[in-house]
């Protein structure tokens, strides 16, 4: 007989939405098992997605700042520092961060358990260890968290060493010449404008007309600008008909109207599919959607009323921060504590360079939604920070009801968005109306100056009117 | 073919060649083989990123046993052309730059350092364990999404010790005038090949990941390694698959399983089997390989 454990909650996946399921259990009083199949705690996001990329982006930025300064501080950079110091950076960030999400874990008593987990009913769950032993854990709530991987085209033969995916890439030791990203989404465009700002020829094949059509359009355009002024070029409206390591040099990609392009590394990232297949889901008497998810209700709880479901696992928005507020809220659902007030505004950022990020409605859903909208703007080279800081290449747009008054989204793309965007997700949960922004005292000189610059140019089309 | 001494002859040669190779070791100026001039050269043109295949073919067309040897591995069954491969232009087009840079780099280095008289057979074990290393290390990389090209190159010099360490004991004195018992000669290097690789690895400036794989590839050792590429706990278990393949291994495939290296790169079962498939692929590449 298999030796077996129970727990209160059991938790299946360490990333972010785990970790805050675990976590909010344990401060409940709860026992809890975290199953994990890596060695280390905190999934994807913090050993090939979130942290790594983003220290990357940041460690690319430096590198060329500090380029840049070379010739007025009069020094020389060595010539292979590259990119063994910006990986060798990264390892030493994400360890770091690897050791303190252990050390949360262990703080608030949570169990960990080493291994794949495999459901047997809906309330065990057999861990298929490393060393070729099973135990099984029980428990009477079980959270879903077991996160993604990247999607693997049937087209595309990843061998992660010329065609590499977004967890490969990370491995690089060199820069390559010229690389081609298949895919316009976050990650591509985020991978896209960092090789390109560390000189790589870089080429992205997407069937969009542009990167990050889920974006507004003014703030994909301001990226697209960015990354042609690094080398960089959008190939939109294509298809994929053949992608080759031709054995020699090149990764050719062949397009739907006969054209190749060709590269010395491919990046595909076309998506990411949520890790379920191991987990055996049906014997705990759930199904996949059509798309490989978890469906689950407003609270995050599947049709096993006592199984939850949290991050990557239930599809989009797949945002780490996201994914931790669903795996804290369903424990509170499944405990009947009260979760608080459910998020109404959930920022999007996008660690592109530069980069963007977005709150509330767009302009577009502003009109579907209003019949019109009003759209105050401000250009970071009007901003006095923005010219000090060298940040120009930015935009600050506020969106606002037909009126003018009241606030309903904000879009930011220029360095330091993804901080910026807070002000407006305040903006929006307190209904701030637009002319708070220009009654109020910002810091001078701050990029948070934007607000009011943006917001004063809304009050003056409201005066036209 | 080596005959086998009588313990009581060993331990005599031991005694005499151990002071020798650690009075070596302590002064500190090993007369050690050359890194090979074109394998050093394969080495700078594959890790600059502004080379490109006119520089390396150029290279490899400067020796011609070199090219001789990358046309012949070009036609083996391992790499089926489709037409036979009649010109170096033809061969690297159909291998690859990095495949041919590794290949040269690796033929280079077995006929310069790991050709040494005498103890030919034992001398191509060598290079064998070091070339299946290599190659399972590729596969090791592409499981857990490293690189795959430093894990190849880790592999392939690992071992680079001991025929450090023999071509430095093929210049002790022998009493009896004989050549040395391979016996003797085998316990020696397993003693001496890290550090006398550490001294070759430095000597060579080969890349740091090479280098700390070289010194810490050991079961109880790869947790001294820092490098992030992580090559040395994939040659660690690489070179437990690669023995296991050429049949040279004292433990059997239930034993490799329950290595703590497999733990420490997060193996499962599942995983081990798919890597203990490629054994025979394995086998069949090295054989290719070897001159």
């Amino acid at each position: 007989m298999k030796p077996s454990s129970s727990f209160d909650v059991l938790v299946i996946g360490s990333g972010p939405a785990g970790q805050k399921a675990a976590i909010q259990g344990a401060k409940a009083g709860k026992r809890v098992g975290l199953v994990e199949q890596n060695r280390e705690v905190g999934g994807a996001c913090v050993y090939q997605g979130t942290i790594p990329s983003k220290t990357l982006r940041e460690s690319a930025l430096q590198m060329v700042r500090f380029l840049q300064a070379t010739d007025v501080f009069e020094f020389r950079m060595r010539d292979d520092v590259k990119i063994t110091s910006l990986m060798t950076r990264l390892h030493h960030v994400v360890r770091a961060h690897g050791e303190f999400m252990k050390e949360q874990l262990t703080r608030n008593g949570i169990t960990p358990l080493h291994g794949r987990a495999k459901f047997r009913s809906d309330h065990e769950v057999d861990i298929h260890h490393v060393d070729g032993t099973c135990t099984t854990a029980s428990a009477p709530l079980i959270i879903i968290a077991a996160g993604s991987r990247p999607r693997i085209p049937d087209h595309v033969a990843i061998d992660h060493e010329h065609i590499l995916d977004s967890d490969s890439i990370l491995s690089l030791v060199y820069l390559p010449k010229s690389l081609t990203v298949l895919g316009g989404g976050v990650i591509a465009s985020e991978y896209a404008s960092m090789f390109a700002l560390l000189g790589v020829q870089v080429t992205m094949i997407d069937s969009a007309d542009r990167p990050l059509k889920f974006l507004d359009q003014e703030l994909t355009d301001q990226f697209s600008l960015a990354f042609e002024q690094t080398g960089g070029r959008y190939r939109g409206l294509q298809k994929i008909q053949h992608v080759q390591w031709d054995g020699y040099s090149h990764v050719t990609t062949t397009l739907d109207n006969g054209e190749t392009v060709n590269s010395e590394k491919m990046l595909v990232a076309l998506g990411r599919v949520a890790n379920i297949e191991y987990l055996n889901i049906s014997a705990a008497g759930l199904e996949p959607t059509s798309r490989g998810l978890i469906a689950v209700n407003d609270h995050c709880q599947t049709s096993v009323p006592h199984i939850y479901a949290v991050g990557d696992v239930i599809g989009p928005p797949s945002l780490a921060s996201c994914s931790m507020e669903q795996g804290r809220r369903a424990v509170c659902h499944a405990l009947g504590l009260d979760p608080g007030v459910a998020p109404e505004h959930i920022p999007m950022g996008i660690y592109t360079i530069p980069e963007m990020s977005s709150v509330g409605l767009s302009e577009q859903d502003a009109i579907g939604k209003f019949g019109s909208a009003l759209v105050g703007r401000a250009k970071f080279y009007e901003i006095a920070r923005g010219q000090i800081s060298g940040m120009t290449n930015g935009l600050l747009k506020m969106v606002a009801d037909p009126d003018g008054k009241e606030l309903l989204g904000v879009h930011i793309v220029g360095e330091g968005a993804t901080e910026l965007i807070h002000i407006g997700q305040m903006g929006l949960l307190h209904h701030i109306q637009v002319d708070r922004f220009i009654e109020n005292i910002f810091n001078f000189p701050t990029l948070a100056e934007a607000y009011r610059v943006a917001a004063l140019d809304i009050a003056k089309q409201r005066s036209r009117r | 073919m080596s005959i086998s001494s009588p313990p009581s002859l060993v331990e005599a040669e031991l005694a005499e060649l151990r002071p020798f190779l650690q009075k070596e070791l302590e002064a500190g100026t090993l007369d050690l083989p050359l890194l090979p001039v074109v394998a050093h050269q394969v080495l700078l043109v594959s890790g600059d990123p502004n080379a490109d295949s006119s520089k390396l073919s150029t290279l490899i067309q400067q020796d011609q046993a070199l090219a001789a040897q990358i046309l012949r591995i070009a036609n083996s069954p391992a790499y089926a052309p489709r037409s036979p491969i009649v010109s170096l232009q033809q061969a690297i087009a159909w291998l690859g730059f990095n495949m041919l840079a590794g290949l040269a780099f690796s033929v280079s280095v077995q006929s310069g350092v790991f050709k040494i008289s005498g103890h030919q057979q034992e001398i191509q074990g060598l290079w064998r364990q070091a070339l299946a290393t290599g190659l399972y290390g590729k596969e090791i990389a592409r499981r857990i999404r490293h690189n795959v090209e430093n894990a190849f190159l880790c592999g392939i010099l690992h071992l680079i010790g001991k025929p450090g360490a023999l071509h430095l004991l093929s210049r002790a004195p022998s009493p009896t005038g004989s050549s040395h018992s391979w016996t003797a000669l085998e316990i020696l290097l397993d003693e001496f090949h890290i550090p006398v690789g550490t001294v070759l690895g430095k000597t060579w400036k080969l890349p740091e990941s090479v280098q700390e794989t070289i010194q810490f590839y050991q079961d109880d050792q790869y947790h001294h390694a820092i490098s992030p590429a992580k090559g040395t706990v994939i040659t660690c278990l690489a070179h437990h698959l690669a023995s296991l393949s050429l049949q040279t291994s004292p433990m059997n495939e239930d034993a490799i399983r329950h290595l703590p290296v497999v733990r420490e790169l997060n193996f499962y079962p599942e995983d081990m089997t798919a890597l203990l498939e490629l054994q025979e692929s394995i086998r069949k590449n090295v054989e290719c390989f070897v001159i």
